[in-house]
């Protein structure tokens, strides 16, 4: 087996300062299934973009069946051969499978015999056929990845990227997935990059595993070598940060419960959840991408409008619409804050006071910008918001800066009980410790905080319970000076056996 | 303190582009008028009657404006005006007296909105295309209701209460006004010099109002016959202004267009500020519909067709966004007077009518392209390092790693 794709000390640093990948180096065989792992936000995804030619790297190289290639553009690795695959599917739903498959040569006329033809053959190939005519929005999400592997192995691909391509699967289409995938390796030697949170499944695939972290290609070698265990160290890795030492005191157990959430269910996925949270606690929501952790969030606050359950503040029920729990004192601070947190030309003083303008008003009626500008330089200045003036629009701002802007909504009026999404995702490494600071703060000024991060490293340091998420339902519970990230990590994957609630 | 660039901002190209559009227009028709020897164009005569042309499509620009800013879109004003004003006069037929009968047109157009709006918000349909249907569904309600003919009312209630002039002392008036606007602008400059928030315009309100008084009190006719109808729009205009600029209502409407799930999540109640709007147009429309009819004391089913879009072209004259967030009542006004100056400019100056259309899709394009390309050219930039002061970065611990 010789090498097909060979990435060479390959580092990615984006305009905002983020260094997503340091000098890393991958080796993918011929015919081989290789297992890119580590914990959210070491690099996997960004690794992913530059072999697909979505980011340019900004050193290092990428040599593809032995030449150095220059893959600035996504049409580039495409013509070489190849796919790559990210957890949402780019198929065109309203179209049908045959189509869908096909797509890159759908031009001219549409001659659905020899296409039929051709597809029978791919079929065979992969030892797997959906059935032709029916459109693609109506499969499940399994047999819309076999669509997805067709339309690569028709547009001639040696090597397929797939980025979480069972996250929404149930267990049977996993199965029927990694069928076709040894099939297709064994009969004409397709290579594989399987980058997956759950490590059980990736050691049950891969030939081969590299592992991320922070950055880094910190491990890589075979997988028959490699126990679940090991796997979940190599992913960590020791770090001994400023952060870590700095837990979270215990809440006193004579605490008032600031915020309960009842029996809370939703379509969007939240299954039966109960939360209750202490004046000056942290709770840690801590789960995988998609595991239901932001929809429970979404349903406390009311976001969602068709769930059911009951939220309680400070022991009073309270409405379920999202303007009465925002005066009951539940404040969100959202994890996309460009679409859901911020007006994006609006200056930073007037997004500041948008949940609280009646109140800034004379006689609740005409807003005082006096008042305004007040607060919103108030929020510059306790926050650390790098702005020129607060009549800078928010669009303007860096990532961490707007995020700040976003909390400085809430942190001035009656808000009592704080619900974060990812609040340092995008956010360079000094905004990111401000905005811990920050959550704790909220907690010593007897807030209630629920805080959803994918860096468990960020939850241990904030929380002093970490509830575990996974398919919308809380599947753990531990209390942060018990715990590590390493079980964090098995307990979310699904790997840990002791699940159960403590305290 | 404010510097020149904040100070000039009013007058860049893409915030005053309609502003400078109708300036040109009036100097273009006031100097051919003066070259080919006809009367002075902007006499007090041809200026009132300016605005009374004006005045029906200018309200209705007014709370499109505001259903346009709010992210909606409402096709349906031309049929609710008139199926208001055929609802208004069969009252004022039947004996119930203009009261009544003004009551129950305006209710008509309410329900009409409303019912737009709430399909809009609550079912989830497109506002173009239920407006699209409203458009056409009214207008076959008037039809039924009239059987296809023109009501026509012997009854003078109505004409007398909505048609006929108000005049006023334009000399004594626009110099009062004037006035007001040097008081504002010094009220607005000791603000500033106190270190208070301000737009910072104090001086250009100082010199456009010392401006506008040393001009009305020197050339200014003292008899302007402005209609009724004239200032029942100023009123509205100016009453619709100050709502979207100075109160909290304005604000959320603005939050709302701008991002309607950031308004959502921080507590605004976004079903009401996407239903009122829709219904202001339906009560708005149902309006201008009776003062269409009061004018005639008639209504003809086909009255008003096709008025929405001239209407919309003064929105978009205006640069209001038609993605929602943005736009401005006033602006939006400039952008009609421009489409009713065109046409009388037209007429007054014999210049041929055939031209006059295609002059005006040239001027909507236009505008629009102005915007556009104002927008791209002094369009948004991130900050760079020297635009932020200097905060010293919190050292960050380098991570140990041991494996």
């Amino acid at each position: 087996m010789g090498e097909l794709l060979a990435v060479r000390g390959v580092s990615k640093r984006f305009p905002n300062g983020t260094v997503a990948l340091r000098d890393v180096d991958l080796t993918i065989a011929r015919g081989s299934i290789h297992g890119l792992v580590g914990a959210n936000g070491a690099g996997k995804s960004t690794l992913f973009k530059i072999i697909a030619g979505a980011h340019e790297p900004s050193a290092g190289e990428l040599i593809w069946q032995g030449t150095t290639v220059d893959w600035s553009t996504p049409a580039a690795p495409r013509a070489a051969g190849v796919a790559t695959m990210y957890q949402h599917i780019p198929l065109v739903p309203t179209l049908s499978v045959l189509e869908n498959v096909f797509l890159g040569e759908m031009s001219g006329l549409f001659r659905r015999g020899r296409l039929m033809e051709r597809y029978d053959a791919l079929c065979e190939r992969f030892g797997y056929r959906v059935d032709p005519n029916k459109s693609v929005g109506d499969l499940p999400i399994g047999e819309r990845q076999m669509v997805a592997v067709a339309q690569a192995l028709a547009a001639g691909a040696t090597l397929i990227c797939m980025d979480e391509p069972t996250a929404s699967m149930a267990s049977a289409e996993v199965e029927l997935l990694f069928r076709a995938v040894n099939r297709l390796r064994e009969s004409e030697g397709t290579s594989f990059v399987f980058c997956s949170h759950f490590l059980d499944q990736v050691l049950e695939l891969t030939d081969e595993v590299s592992v991320l972290r922070d950055g880094r290609m910190v491990f890589t070698g075979a997988t028959a070598e490699l126990t679940e265990e090991r796997l979940v160290d190599l992913m960590v890795g020791r770090k001994l940060s400023a952060m870590e030492n700095a837990r979270m005191e215990p809440v006193s157990p004579t605490a008032e419960n600031v915020l309960e959430a009842i029996n809370l269910r939703s379509p969007s996925g939240v299954d039966d959840v109960s939360i209750t949270v202490r004046a000056g606690e942290v709770i840690g929501l801590a789960g995988m991408l998609g595991s239901g952790r932001s929809e429970i969030l979404e349903a406390i606050f009311g976001a969602d409008e068709r769930c059911s359950g009951t939220v309680k503040v400070r022991g009073r029920n309270v409405g379920k619409r999202v303007d009465q729990r925002v005066k009951a004192g539940l404040a969100l601070v959202p994890e996309d804050r460009n679409r859901q947190g911020l007006v994006g030309g609006w200056e930073i003083w007037r997004n500041t006071t948008l949940p609280d303008v009646q109140k800034l008003s004379k006689k609740r009626m005409l807003p005082d910008a006096e008042a305004e500008h007040a607060r919103a330089g108030r929020a510059v200045a306790d926050l650390k918001v790098r702005t020129p003036s607060v009549t800078t629009p928010v669009s303007a701002l860096s990532g961490g800066n707007a995020q700040k802007v976003v909390f400085a909504k809430w942190m001035y009026g009656d808000a009592c009980a704080y619900l974060l999404d990812e609040p340092t995702v995008g956010v360079d490494v000094g905004a990111k410790a401000d905005i811990l600071e920050l959550v704790r703060g909220f907690a010593r000024a007897g807030n209630a905080v629920v805080i959803v991060s994918s860096e468990f490293e960020e939850l241990l340091a904030v929380a002093q319970r970490i509830l575990v998420v996974r398919g919308g339902r809380i599947v753990a519970e531990r209390n942060a000076q018990d715990t590590d990230e390493a079980e964090l990590l098995a307990l979310s994957s699904g790997l840990g056996a002791n699940e159960g609630r403590t305290g | 303190m404010s510097t020149v660039k904040e100070r000039l901002a009013p007058f860049r190209l893409q915030r005053a582009g309609v502003v400078y559009a109708f300036a040109l227009i009036l100097v273009v028709f006031t100097s051919a008028a003066a070259g080919t020897g006809r009367p002075f164009y902007l006499s007090a005569l041809n200026s009132a009657n300016i605005l009374d042309q004006t005045a029906q499509v200018g309200i209705l620009a007014v709370f499109m404006t505001i259903c346009l800013i709010s992210g909606n879109f409402d096709l349906s004003i031309g049929a609710t005006g008139a199926l208001a004003a055929g609802v208004t006069l069969t009252v004022l037929n039947s004996g119930l007296g203009v009261g009544v009968a003004l009551l129950l047109g305006l209710l008509t157009g309410v329900a009409m909105g409303a019912f737009n709006g709430v399909f809009v918000q609550y079912v989830g349909v497109n506002a173009f295309i239920v407006t699209l249907g409203t458009m056409t569904g009214i207008r076959g309600l008037l039809f039924i209701l009239t059987d296809g003919r023109s009501i026509q009312t012997t009854e003078t209630g109505l004409a007398d209460l909505l048609t006929g002039d108000w005049p006023v002392n334009l000399k004594v008036w626009a110099a009062v006004v004037g006035l007001v606007f040097v008081g504002v602008g010094v009220f607005s400059l000791r603000r500033e010099r106190a270190g208070k928030v301000t737009d910072g315009q104090g001086y250009w309100y100082v010199i456009a109002g010392a401006l506008l008084a040393a001009v009305s009190v020197i050339w200014f006719p003292t008899y302007w016959a402005l209609s009724k109808q004239v200032w029942i729009f100023l009123v509205i205009v100016l009453v619709a202004w100050a709502v979207l600029k100075f109160t909290v209502v304005g604000r959320r409407l603005y939050a709302v267009g701008g991002n309607v799930e950031a308004a959502r999540l921080s507590g605004i109640r976004v079903a009401r500020y996407k239903v009122m709007p829709f219904v202001l147009n339906g009560l708005f429309a149902a309006l201008v519909g009776i003062l269409y009819a009061s004018r005639f004391s008639a209504i003809n089913p086909q009255a008003l067709t096709g008025i929405e879009l001239t209407v919309l072209a003064a929105a978009i004259l205006g640069g209001t966004s038609l993605f929602g967030g943005a736009g401005n009542v006033l602006k939006s006004v400039i952008g009609a007077l421009i489409l009713f100056v065109l046409a009388n400019g037209f007429g007054v100056l014999n210049l041929g009518a055939n031209y006059q259309d295609l002059i005006k899709g040239v001027v909507i394009i236009g505008a629009a392209t102005i915007y556009v390309l104002a927008e791209k050219r002094g369009g948004r930039r991130k900050l760079t390092a020297a635009d932020v002061p200097a905060v010293t970065a919190p050292a960050t611990p380098e991570k140990v790693t041991t494996s």
